[in-house]
Parts: structure tokens; sequence; C-alpha cells
């Protein structure tokens, strides 16, 4: 599955793990699924290795939100390209400071990528039969935007 | 009006350009069917039963003669010469062709117009009263708030995929032409105590199969909050809106189900955080928006053309008639506001051809300052017209067909298009609607009858807003028939209410004879001057359900 960070083809230097294998890895640099994450808080963001954290739109934010500090990655789900609760957590990541990677997992596909980066997408995983090597012209086909956004707060109005 | 800058022509043009690439990948295979219609209904693009739909943005209702005649030309060169106005008051193409499409739009962007989210689980176009700016009781003109919240919804890259369509109307003043309390978000421009202008906010009104009225969720706005305010609300409902069931996943679930009080929390929680940000409007871009609506050029000495009028009233009573329906009054003295009917005899409801469209942009270059808009109920209006001109223009019209004096009254009606074109339809419109104009066709009937509102849709999704309307008929299929189901009562004003089903659908041959007995009715128990409505409210269903369900003998 290609995965894109800064609009560039990259590696995924982070190792999905589970209930079964946690322990082995925990001080590795992870990505837990919202689950897991939920129910061994106080270790996972006291393990020496870097931590992500696996959301969807029907799990709570907050929680990372609390731990905003101790988390460098936040995957969001998008179960279907219609479900636009990831936007918005992508912009509430952004306005309260998070600056890790987030990445957008699931049903990502190359009309969504511009909408995504704008509220605060850096990395995207698109499913290998949806990619191709010009995916990248889908970011900025628009250039004009009315609304602020994760990379420039300002909306038309307070622009120029 | 709004004229675009190079920022907003840009705007239009890449997205014409985007469209088009999207269209060359779905036809070229690269995009599948599912994820295609997302795409393209969110730029107005339907598949319905005969040929594709588009269905382009007219944003508040606002047009100009150079857009109306662009509008001719494409229905001439890509559709059969004629179009159709909408209770969104956008404008929909019937036959256009999906590849042609990008040209269309390429067309269109000539002319700052688009189709940009006139579809779609997003952001539609807003909607406002079909006089604003001329109404003398009117806090403020509505459309520059209009205008801010366009730009705002366009192409909003966080609310591209909400749980479902959402729509925002805006009015001026206590009288509310634009239905706003069955909108998503309804915004009423108010005065406060302290004498400072802002907003009432209603939310969660709607129609389709859970009608709801709005609740008050603001009584007072600032106006510099405006779009903290909608962003907020529609951050709420992007993250808690229902997405399982697309039936209950409007905002009018989701604030009943939390109750007003947990919503109105949630959303003033989110507001604390976003209301000091960036979106916070400036008084820079709030002048500069409402620089685009200043008075026009109005002539000093307009009033001198009324006492010519009142000759031309005394002498023409084909002319007071239509004088009397289908003009009102305008704030600047000398001039009147002109409803052009698209309610003619035995046609459809809010359709006009090219010829008429050329015609209509002739006739506001001439007599209207070049500025056309379309109403909610389907109908043109010619805001400012000198009282001296209304002859002409009145004579003009008659000979396009466009003068039927009608407005207010029965043949006035909402219409959809119904089983005919729509995919969704259960049930026929059109026919029926010639039904009710054939029985109907006596005007001194009809002005006896006085003001009434008779909507009707083809299905539960109400796009004709028949709940609302004083008589709402609703087409429902029963094993392959058309029968229609009767409501009365309902009002989309500022008296806004839900119409109550008389009893069990009639045959689709006894429609008309239906609404005759209703009226029947009416006639024996109003009052003098008791307009329809009042006398439904004041006497209740039962005489009606009596008249209409009488036992034959």
């Amino acid at each position: 599955m290609p995965l894109l960070i800064n609009r560039v083809v990259a590696d995924d230097s982070w190792l999905l793990v589970d209930e079964d294998n946690l322990s082995a890895h925990i001080d590795e640099d992870i990505v837990v699924p919202y689950e897991l994450f939920s129910a061994h808080t106080d270790s996972l963001i006291n393990a020496a290795g870097k931590l992500g954290v696996r959301i969807n739109g029907d799990q709570d934010l907050n929680l990372i939100l609390q731990h905003l500090d101790k988390v460098s990655l936040v995957a969001i789900e998008f179960p279907a390209f219609t479900d636009g609760r990831g936007f918005s957590f992508a912009r509430i990541l952004r306005r309260s400071g998070f600056s890790g990677q987030i990445r957008a997992e699931g049903d990502v596909t190359r009309d969504r990528l511009e909408y995504m980066e704008r509220c605060g997408f850096d990395a995207f995983a698109i499913p290998a039969d949806r990619y191709s090597d010009d995916i990248v012209s889908a970011f900025g086909e628009v250039p004009v935007h009315y609304q602020g956004s994760a990379d420039d707060e300002r909306p038309i109005f307070r622009q120029n | 009006m709004y004229q675009y800058n190079e920022q907003d022509q840009n705007l239009i043009n890449a997205r014409v350009e985007q469209y088009r690439d999207q269209t060359r990948r779905f036809l070229a295979g690269e995009i599948p069917d599912e994820e295609f219609r997302g795409l393209r209904l969110m730029n107005g693009l339907y598949i319905q039963r005969q040929a594709p739909m588009l269905r382009i943005a007219v944003p508040y209702g606002l047009m100009n003669s150079v857009q109306v005649r662009k509008l001719a030309d494409i229905t001439r060169k890509y559709d059969k010469n004629y179009a159709h106005f909408t209770t969104r008051t956008n404008v929909q193409l019937n036959w256009p062709k999906l590849e042609e499409v990008p040209d269309i739009l390429a067309e269109l962007a000539e002319v700052q117009m688009h189709a940009i989210q006139t579809s779609g689980n997003c952001l539609r176009n807003t909607t406002t009263d079909h006089f604003a700016g001329v109404i003398a009781d009117e806090i403020e003109d509505p459309r520059p708030w209009c205008e801010m919240i366009r730009q705002w919804t366009t192409l909003h890259p966080e609310f591209a995929y909400l749980p479902r369509k959402f729509k925002i109307a805006v009015t001026g003043g206590p009288e509310d032409r634009a239905a706003s309390q069955v909108h998503d978000i309804g915004l009423h421009m108010v005065k406060n105590a302290a004498g400072e202008i802002g907003f009432e906010v209603l939310v969660g009104g709607g129609l389709g199969r859970t009608p709801v009225i709005g609740k008050v969720i603001r009584e007072f706005l600032p106006k510099q909050d405006l779009l903290t305010y909608l962003e907020a609300i529609l951050r709420v409902y992007n993250l808690n809106g229902r997405r399982d069931n697309k039936y209950k996943a409007r905002i009018k679930i989701l604030v009943n189900a939390l109750g007003i009080d947990e919503f109105r929390n949630r959303v003033d929680a989110e507001w604390d955080v976003i209301r000091n940000t960036e979106l916070a409007l400036t008084d820079d871009y709030i002048a500069k928006i409402k620089g685009y609506f200043a008075p026009h050029p109005y002539a000093s000495d307009a009033v001198d053309g009324i006492s010519v009028l009142e000759n031309q009233l005394e002498d023409n009573a084909e002319f007071r008639a239509w004088y009397e329906r289908n003009t009102r009054e305008h704030k600047i003295a000398g001039y009147r506001a002109v409803v052009i009917s698209l309610k003619p005899h035995l046609k459809p409801p809010g359709d006009i051809t090219d010829v008429q469209l050329d015609a209509v942009a002739d006739l506001a270059d001439t007599f209207n300052f070049g500025e056309i808009r379309s109403t909610h109920d389907q109908n043109l209006v010619f805001a400012h017209v000198a009282a001296g001109d209304l002859y002409t223009l009145w004579q003009s019209l008659r000979d396009l067909n466009l003068a039927r004096a009608n407005i207010g009254t029965l043949t006035d009606m909402i219409v959809c298009p119904g089983f005919d074109f729509c995919s969704l339809a259960n049930a026929h419109t059109l026919g029926v609607a010639e039904q009710i104009n054939e029985k109907f066709d006596d005007l001194d009937y009809l002005y006896g009858i006085g003001d009434i509102k008779l909507n009707m849709s083809g299905c539960i999704n109400a796009c004709a807003h028949h709940h609302v309307a004083h008589i709402g008929i609703l087409g429902v299929d029963k094993g392959g028939e058309d029968y229609y189901q009767i409501t009365l009562g309902g009002s989309s004003r500022e008296d806004a209410s839900l119409g109550k089903i008389i009893g069990k659908a009639v045959p689709q041959a006894e429609v008309a004879d239906t609404i005759e007995k209703i009226l029947q009715v009416y006639v024996a128990n109003r009052s003098e001057d008791e307009r329809f409505i009042e006398t439904v409210r004041r006497i209740g269903l039962e005489p009606f359900k009596e008249r209409v369900y009488a036992a034959v003998n």
C-alpha cells in the first residue's frame, strides 16, 4: 500500500501492533488501535518508543487530545470515502497544536486528498489499486481557498 | 450584485478543470461508479429517469442579464431549449449529456456561474427573501450576509462529506419569504435591546420524511460571529450526525435526539474555541461585501410615473388584475417589485424557454437595472420597476406568456418535476398540475379564493415543500397507481406550521375535484377577509374531512 508523506512516496517506519504483540514491541515506534490505547494509556505514553494511535469516527478523539504531547502520529480511518468525520478530527488535532503525523487510512483515494491536506493530514496510505504516479497532481488543483486551513488559518478576507 | 474578483474567477475556473478531469477519469474507468456519483453530485449532476440532470447554482436567487442570456444559450446548445427553476432558487437542465457537462460548466464560468455544491451531502446554495433590499420593514439587506456565507461554504474542505445535505436560509426582517424555519439553519436579521443588528439563529428545521420546524438555538448572534458560529454548528453536526441511516442523517434528527439544550451546549463549547479566531468577520470585509449591494441609481422623477400608471390601471382591467396580484410595494416611492409568473396555464411550473430567458434578460436591461431574481416558489422577480414602465413591461411579459396574474393564488403552485423526470419520484406531478390548472382557470374564481399556497411533491422527499403549503399534495404509489395524499394548514412563512393529513389518499383523477370540495368548505366557513389558512386554523380539519370523504349516496 503506497504511502505518501508530504506529497512524496515514503517508507513506513511505523509498526502496527495489536493486543497479542504489543508487549514485544512496546518500546519501539508503534501504532496501536484506539482500543489498546484506551486500555493501556499509562504504559503506552510512558514507553520508550514513539507512539501512534489509530482512531475512527466512532471513537473519542478527546482521549488523544488529553495526551497530545505523548503522541507522535494519529492515523484516522476512513471506513468509506463518504465518512467525513476524519476531516474534523484532523482539523481539531492541528488547532490543538499537534505537529506530529496525521495519516489518512482506509478508503483514501485521489479526489479527497486536497481537502484532507487542507484539514491537516500530511500522510496518506492509498490502496494499491487506486494509486498512480500522477496522484500528487490532486494537491493544489484548486489554488484559491475561501476558508482558512491547517497550514494557513486565514480565510479569504484576511489573505493578501 | 457581487462581482467576482480574480480569485473568485480563478477558483471556479480551476473547479471546472478539476471536474473535467474527474469526468475524463470516470469515463476511462479510473473512478468507480459509486465514487463518481459523490463527485458528480457535489457538482450538481444527477442521473435521472431519462437523462442526466444538471443543477446550476443561483446564489441567493440573484442573476444579471448576461448570466440569463448565457443560460438561454446553454439550453439551446446543450439541452432542449428550456430550463427549470427550483425551490432552492437554482436552475436545472433536464437533458444535458454527461460528457458535455464540463463544457457547460466552462461556459457558465465565463459569466461567473457554476454548479458547485448544488447537490450531494454538503453545504448547499444559501437562499433568501426574493424581495431583499426593497422591503420597507427590512432590518437589513440579507444578501451581503448570503454572499459571505457563499464564500465560506464554497469548497469548504472539512464539510464536503457531511452525514447529509445542509441548507441555510437568511431573512432580513420579520417577514419570511425564504421558508427559513424549515431549513437546517435559518438566520433572521434582528435588532437587540441595545439597538445592535445581528442574527436570530434557528437550527434543525427540515422537510422530507420527518418534517420539523427549526428551533431557536441563539436569540442574538453578533454579526462578526456569523461564520464562527455556523462553523461550530457544522463541526458538531459533522462529528455527531448519524451516518448509519440516510433517512436519519439530517441535523434535525441530531437536534431532536440530543434536545436543543444539549445541542446548544455542544455548539457553544466548540464556539468558545473558535469564536475569536481568524474566521471572525472583519469590518473591512463586511463593508466591502455590502458595497456590492448598494442601492441601484433610482430615478428621482420615478414618482412622476404614478399618475400615468393610475390612468392605465383605470383603463385596463387585465393590466389592473396583473398589477394587483403580481406586483409589490418598493421602499423607494415610484418603484414596484414585479413577480414574473412561471406558472402559465398548462405548462410545468418553474419552466422557462430559451426565447423567454433571452427576452427576460432584455427586459431586465431596459426596466430593472439588468437584475433578475429567482424565487423559492419558482417564479422570477424584477425588484425595481418604475411605475411609469409597468404597463409597457406588462405588455411585453404578456406577449411572452409570462404575465399570468396568478401570483399567490391557487395556480401559483410549487411543483417538483415528479415521475416524468425524477428517479426518486413515486408519482407524477405535472399531469396533476395540469388537471388543477384546467379546473381552476377562472381568474375571478381564483381572486375570490384569494391568497392560498398549494404545493405538490412526487415523493416523500418533499422537494416541493408540500408539508408547509396551505394545501399540500403528496404523490404516493399504491400498487402501481398514482394516489395523492392531501394535507391542510401548513405554512412556510413567519407563522410556520406543518400541514396535517386529512385522510386517505385520493386517486389521480379526483385531485382537482377534491381541492374544489376543500375550497367550498372554506368559502362556506370563512369570515370576512379571512384567508384560507386562517379559516383552516380556526375551524380545524373536521369540516374538510367530512366534505371530502362524505359517503356518496
